[in-house]
């Protein structure tokens, strides 16, 4: 894509750096002939060294970035994000050996819309050029091809039945428990998602309405009404199902080492056991039913430690001034 | 039977009237209407000067048509004209001066038609409470109609957009406004805004204004697309020798949004939402003679802002300053003009409430400088730091042109097209960290800041020069320059050969 905001013109952009120079080959009639191009190749008469960029700018480019829901604290100790899709990927990107860090960023920052996406590390020495940055879905393969030792995925049949579960029914219930119980918004979604956005209360009181109206329309994607109680059955026999697969093995599908899959329950589970998350769970009934299956809580302990070696809650927020 | 008599006039009747003769009668009629109007006239201006110092009081003053604006507006705008509201006699010249300015006043509220026409009567002398000096004073004000819509098309500011524009005037009789206006465009994606303004104390140079906006803006520059929902309140006052000051509170909802897919990290950093308290002061005083292409006179505008300190609260917190200034050089009448511009600004950071540590800039409130309308033979925003293509703004800036102005060899002088040569050029930074460490207290700000603005003159200043045409149509200006870039920096966005330009401000 091209930077240049202005009309057509006929003349030639001063950028000469090979891969900053974007403008394709000109048309005939166009195209500055060749002496004129050779005089104006010598200006500008002077150049000197590259403005330093603002304070604000991040200076760190030799990093891979995955930009995630959490907080400042977060950052520092690398702690799991809060977000579902989030922790998926930061928890696979750690399963597939990707040295990376986090940083809080919204929405609003996305190619895709929605968080993570990976900024990958500048390996050029030429900071100058754009990085296409990776946004979730094409995540998977960036791994695949980024990593020192790449994660072969199950070739079992049941893998995306079982994956729509989570994507469906663990989610489903997720965003009501999340952002339409009465009793959880105000100690998980507020302080989680809208709290840090401002500090002013007429922008947080419209990211609570946007919010809370994104995920009711979700929900009546799949049904006319919001049933509580069927959701809440559904995320229920979910569970069950992801218990009975799990079984006595260590990782799902009985792999040797833990993928995608494990990443994706992980990214309930912990959240859902996260006694710390915002301001602590009230409307329980979600997390009591991960807690009553032993096999997922122990799946979760296990990514817990070997992953992230982090104290489990870590989510104080630090002051809303940071934000 | 006819007679020798009878033959005489039809000869007299077939004989064809002499043009000439016809003219001349016609011409003489002419110059005695003319004299006499003349001499009618030359004895109301020898009535009005030999009278000028003869005293007389205004006893009454009427305002004829006005029936939608309420009287006690109107009252406070023709008090003071009364001579029971004045000690001193009024002469008549004193009278007509200020009966003028009354009129004028009116005008400026811009609900009536103008001319405003005056008559002055004497009253009736059987009437037994008048006095031999008094006279009564009739203004016709013919009031506009209560609304204007009015849609099109614009260009300005490298941009073109469609609008829909209506005004509601006089709401409550007292010269209220409401104006509502919605665009949609190519860089400016859609804008809305509504506003209610009234003049205070029946003065049209002292305005309140109440606006409420939203507006969606392309950034191609940096990348994104910035999305802004709020409103202000303004009190404007135009001083008697023109200095024009307004004061204003506006909050504002600021979002980052929609970034490109190669947006820099720079610009990601600073996506998201924030909400932007505060005060601002705008001082301008104006005395060019026509400020899209002017030949004489100066300009001076600063534009101070105060954000997020204290009560303001908010998520920003800065000071934020900036001036302009433009001046005109006529050389004799030749109709070659000399002009001048000078910018420069600064944005300070400040802590917001509870926190010590001063808030860095964001990219909404950093400057930006180049382009058409301000450093030309550089791209929009092509000066100051650049992350990757994305354009991120300085926060201390620093900008000065200087064109030479001719009229085209066999056109009239007056015809606004100009041929120009100019040179200009300018410098954005950003503030640096003195040390690697932790975050900056006020100290290091301030330090910072000094070593900022002294790096301003560290080498040339990244500039061009060329050659072009200016026209300078009654909306807005317009430009076609050739130019080639003499000094910039590395990362900084130059544009070689022909550009266009468009718009209302112009260094």
């Amino acid at each position: 894509m091209s930077t240049a905001p202005n009309p057509p013109e006929g003349s030639r952009d001063a950028r000469d750096e090979p891969g900053r120079q974007q403008q394709p080959p000109r048309g005939s009639i166009f195209a500055v002939p060749a002496p004129i191009k050779r005089l104006f190749d010598k200006f500008p008469l002077r150049t000197y060294p590259a403005n330093e960029l603002p304070l604000r700018a991040p200076r760190h480019r030799d990093e891979n970035v995955l930009y995630v829901f959490t907080t400042d604290e977060g950052v520092r100790n690398g702690a799991p994000s809060f977000n579902p899709s989030c922790l998926k990927w930061q928890t696979y990107l750690k399963f597939s050996g990707i040295q990376f860090r986090t940083e809080a960023s919204s929405n609003h920052a996305s190619p895709s819309g929605a968080l993570p996406f990976l900024l990958p590390a500048v390996t050029t020495g030429d900071t100058t050029k754009a990085v296409p940055r990776v946004p979730s879905a094409k995540l998977q393969r960036w791994c695949m091809s980024n990593s020192p030792s790449s994660i072969e995925e199950p070739g079992d049949l049941r893998y995306e039945a079982y994956l729509s579960l989570l994507d469906h029914r663990i989610r489903r219930a997720w965003l009501y428990t999340v952002y339409l119980s009465p009793h959880n918004f105000p100690s998980l979604a507020e302080p989680l998602y809208i709290l840090p956005t401002s500090s002013s209360a007429f922008v947080r009181l419209t990211t609570a309405h946007t919010l809370r109206r994104a995920a009711e329309a979700e929900l009546l994607k799949f049904s006319a009404v919001i049933n509580v109680e069927r959701l809440y059955k559904d995320a229920d026999e979910a569970f069950d199902a992801l218990e009975m697969l799990l079984g006595q093995n260590t990782w799902f599908f009985g792999a040797e080492r833990p993928g995608l899959f494990d990443a994706s329950v992980f990214a309930y589970s912990h959240l859902l056991l996260d006694e710390g998350l915002g301001k602590g769970w009230v409307d329980t009934r979600l997390r009591d039913m991960v807690i009553r299956r032993t096999g997922l809580v122990m799946h979760r302990e296990r990514i817990l430690r070997e992953y992230f070696q982090a104290s489990p809650s870590s989510y104080e927020l630090s002051g809303e001034q940071d934000a | 039977m006819a007679s020798p008599g009878d033959d005489e006039i039809f000869e007299k009747l077939s004989q064809k009237t002499d043009p000439a003769e016809l003219k001349k009668q016609e011409d003489e009629l002419n110059a005695r209407l003319y004299a006499q109007q003349q001499k009618a006239q030359e004895r109301v201006a020898e009535l009005i000067v030999e009278n000028t110092t003869l005293p007389v009081t205004i006893s009454s003053v009427h305002i004829l048509h006005a029936n939608r604006t309420r009287k006690s507006f109107l009252q406070r705008v023709v008090n003071p004209l009364l001579s029971a509201n004045n000690e001193e006699p009024y002469t008549l010249e004193e009278a007509l001066r200020e009966v003028g300015v009354a009129a004028d006043k009116l005008n400026r509220f811009g609900i009536f038609k103008s001319p405003i026409s005056v008559f002055i009567d004497r009253p009736d002398p059987t009437n037994p409470s008048s006095s031999p000096t008094d006279i009564d004073v009739y203004l016709s004000a013919v009031e506009r109609g209560t609304y204007t819509i009015k849609t099109g098309t614009e260009a300005g500011h490298s941009e073109a957009d469609a609008y829909v524009n209506a005004e509601f005037r006089n709401l409550f009789g007292g010269a209220e406004t409401l104006n509502a206006h919605a665009s949609l465009g190519t860089r400016t994606r859609s804008a809305y805004s509504l506003s209610a303004s009234t003049p205070i104390l029946s003065n049209p140079d002292f305005k309140f204004q109440l606006n409420g906006f939203a507006s969606s803006t392309l950034k191609s520059w940096a990348s994104h697309e910035e999305v802004l929902r709020g409103g202000n309140s303004i009190l404007s006052y135009l001083t008697k020798n023109g200095h024009k000051h307004e004061f204003s509170y506006s909050g504002i909802w600021r979002q980052v949004t929609g970034l490109t897919q190669n947006a820099s990290p720079t610009v990601i950093a600073d996506a998201g939402d924030s909400f932007k308290s505060s005060l601002t002061h705008t001082w301008t005083n104006d005395r060019r003679d026509y400020a899209l292409l002017p030949s004489k006179g100066y300009v001076m505008k600063t534009v101070s802002e105060l954000a997020g300190v204290g009560p303001l609260r908010g998520d920003v917190s800065f000071f934020k300053t900036q001036a302009e200034s433009q001046i005109a050089l006529p050389f004799g009448d030749t109709g070659i003009t000399f002009t001048a511009g000078l910018r420069g600004g600064i944005l300070y950071p400040l802590a917001s409430g509870g926190s010590r540590i001063p808030q860095q800039s964001r990219i909404n409130d950093r400057f930006q400088l180049g382009g058409p309308n301000d450093v030309r033979g550089f791209r929009i925003s092509g000066l100051g730091p650049h992350d990757g293509s994305d354009a991120v703004g300085g926060d201390v800036f620093a900008a000065g042109g200087a064109s030479l102005l001719f009229p085209i060899p066999r056109v009239r002088k007056e015809t606004p097209l100009r041929l120009q040569a100019f040179v200009n050029g300018g410098r954005l930074v950003s503030l640096q960290k003195q040390d690697k460490e932790g975050q900056m207290d006020s100290a290091a700000v301030k330090d910072s800041m000094k070593k900022a603005i002294r790096s301003l003159t560290d080498g040339l200043p990244s500039c061009a020069a060329g050659l072009g045409l200016v026209y300078a149509h009654p909306i807005a200006r317009f430009e076609i320059n050739f130019s080639l870039p003499l000094v910039a920096r590395h990362d900084e966005a130059t544009r070689k050969g022909l550009s266009f330009g468009v718009g209302i401000e112009f260094m």
